[in-house]
């Protein structure tokens, strides 16, 4: 079976590899009689023969970007599954359980009334305090359904969701309450916010990304067997020695430290949790040994494909990404409510 | 093997065991029986360390306490069927089988791990449908699935292991409910044990070594099924007339209700 995987792990990288190097020659600016992929190995190679401009377009705007699609959507759809399996409801993403909305809520309120203290605080933190605080405002909100959902070391699935759509509420609030106090400029911002971006992406955001990706994969990704188990029921799986509390733990801390720091990144894209688990069971089931590592992969494939299209289609402007994944989610959601309209 | 000293337990406020005190050796096929609402299922989930109670610490597995044993040796050591199997379990019956042999290999199954899925369905005659969707089984073939699940659990090199069944028949046919019984019998007779919360009282007087008949809480009666199945105890017990007479085919007791 685990050779099955690796099949399909290196199928999957090869068709990323090749999106990637696709998706460079995507844009707008015009290299002449260079293509971008010798402009790209100049860079790394033969940086003297490379022009400022072209430098910049290549390596800083489409390779940065290209590179923090391909690990914001991994991180999305790993967060995304592994939530599913301490649920056991393919319904069950970070933004269902309001991590993505807290995230929001902080950043929100960061970027309106941000403008009023900002120029009293140090440089550093003026620049990475919507960060800050869309990841503070992840792991407060964890924390929170966290509590309210656990006693006696056992957790409550169904206060937990609850919870989740509590603190979208009160998210969706304050941002609406938000619009009004926000000057023009803050209020693109807002939208940037909600509908999500990869303008913004630069390695500096990508090395960060990198860390917490290697950091949350180490301890999560071999959690197949787990999670298989948690299906037959917590205690039965306790029964075959899977030490469940604990695993629940490492699930919420690590999935607040992804989706935090991908939010403060790159605002809510929504669904990347969602379909790429959808699409992985109807071809494996939810034989979580093989889906956890394969959405690893798969979350990159498909937001590099949203991302191109999404800053290709109405060039030189761009659509927010998060329409885009919207676009290909509801559907999925409405078949996966379909499918299960009988069991839930 | 087991043994429990003056063991109670709680729901709110009401006391569901009272002050129990049981001792299983190596070899024992223990029956837990009684009316709906005595305490079995709870005196078994209390025993196999899944219901946590301030006397856990009175319960002695292999003469240490649950708290001295780590996680992984105690899956080891002892394994248990529940009553209540989840409905939707969106993967291969093979797939769910060898769940029980998630203790001994790390990513993937070892030859041997396969091996004793095989046996354990094989056991239980699931092995024909391997390759179903768990989800599209009847519920008695379902309750077969987890019980190989928990045989390949205890298919292992370690002598003297523990196996828990919560109502383990229910929705069997007559054969399947017999040959699931003599299955655990093999595994009892060699020097392991079995605790089974049954209905059945003829299936537990024909195949357990020992009864413990429980009735709103506390022990009523307990040792070989010819001590507890009397007339008395039992019409008393269950509150129904009952005559009991020896069963012509296994000579032990046989009850007659009605």
């Amino acid at each position: 079976m685990l050779n099955k995987l690796n099949i399909y792990i290196a199928i999957s990288f090869l068709l990323l590899i090749l999106l990637s190097i696709g998706a460079l020659y995507i844009g707008v600016y015009n290299f002449e009689d260079k293509s971008p992929l010798t402009v790209l190995s100049n860079v790394i190679f033969n940086p003297a023969e490379v022009s400022l401009s072209e430098k910049y377009v290549i390596w800083d705007i489409r390779l940065a970007r290209i590179v923090m699609a391909i690990l914001i959507g991994s991180i999305l759809a790993v967060s995304g599954t592994v939530m599913q399996g301490m649920f056991k409801n393919p319904l069950a993403t970070p933004d269902l359980i309001g991590i993505s909305a807290g995230a929001t809520l902080m950043a929100a309120i960061t970027i309106v009334l941000g403008a009023h203290f900002k120029h009293f605080l140090p440089d550093f933190l003026q620049f990475s305090l919507l960060s800050i605080a869309a990841f503070i405002g992840a792991l407060g909100t964890m924390l929170l359904v966290y509590k309210m959902s656990t006693s006696n070391n056992k957790t409550n699935v169904v206060i937990m969701l609850l919870s989740g759509v509590a603190i979208s509420a009160l998210g969706f609030a304050v941002v609406g309450l938000l619009i009004y106090l926000s000057s023009e400029e803050q209020l693109r911002d807002l939208t940037f916010w909600n509908l999500g971006s990869l303008g913004g992406a630069t390695w500096t955001k990508n090395a960060v990304l990198f860390t917490v990706l290697v950091f949350s994969y180490v301890i999560l990704l071999p959690k197949g067997k787990a999670l298989n188990a948690m299906m037959l029921g917590e205690k039965d799986a306790e029964h075959i020695g899977i030490p469940v509390e604990r695993i629940k733990k490492q699930i919420i801390v690590l999935t607040a430290l992804m989706v935090g720091t991908c939010v403060a990144f790159s605002g809510t894209i929504g669904f990347v949790g969602l379909i790429v688990p959808y699409i992985l069971r109807l071809l494996f089931k939810s034989n979580y040994q093989l889906i956890l590592p394969l959405a690893a992969v798969m979350g990159s494939i498909l937001l590099l494909i949203a991302d191109t299209i999404s800053r290709s289609i109405v060039a030189p402007s761009e659509v927010p990404i998060g329409v885009l994944t919207a676009f290909m989610g509801a559907p999925v959601f409405i078949a996966i409510l379909i499918r299960f309209k009988n069991s839930m | 093997m087991i043994k429990a000293h003056q063991v109670s337990y709680s729901h709110k406020k009401y006391h569901i065991l009272k002050g129990i005190d049981v001792s299983i050796e190596y070899g024992e096929l223990l029956a837990i029986v009684g009316p709906n609402g005595a305490g079995k299922s709870t005196l078994l989930n209390v025993l196999a360390n899944e219901l946590k109670t301030k006397d856990t610490e009175r319960i002695f597995f292999k003469e240490k306490t649950f708290s001295e044993w780590n996680i992984d040796d105690l899956a080891k050591n002892k394994a248990k069927f529940s009553q209540h199997n989840p409905a939707d379990i969106p993967l291969l019956v093979k797939d769910v089988v060898i769940m029980g042999r998630y203790p001994f290999f790390e990513a993937s199954p070892r030859r041997e791990d396969l091996e004793a899925a095989e046996n354990a369905m094989r056991k239980t005659d699931v092995f024909h449908m391997k390759n179903r969707a768990y989800n599209s089984l009847s519920g008695g073939e379902k309750q077969r699935v987890h019980l190989s699940r928990v045989l390949a659990q205890l298919e292992n090199s370690i002598t003297h292991k523990l196996l828990f069944l919560d109502e383990p028949l229910n929705n069997l046919d007559v054969k399947h409910q017999h040959k699931i019984l003599k299955t655990i019998k093999d595994f009892t007779q060699k020097a392991n044990t079995t605790i089974v919360v049954i209905h059945d009282l003829n299936l537990a007087a024909q195949f357990a070594n020992k009864v413990v008949l429980m009735d709103k809480g506390k022990i009523v009666s307990q040792g070989e099924p010819s001590v507890v199945f009397t007339e008395d105890i039992i019409t008393k017990t269950y509150g129904f007339p009952c005559k009991i007479c020896d069963n012509p085919i296994t000579k032990k007791p046989m009850i007659i209700f009605g």
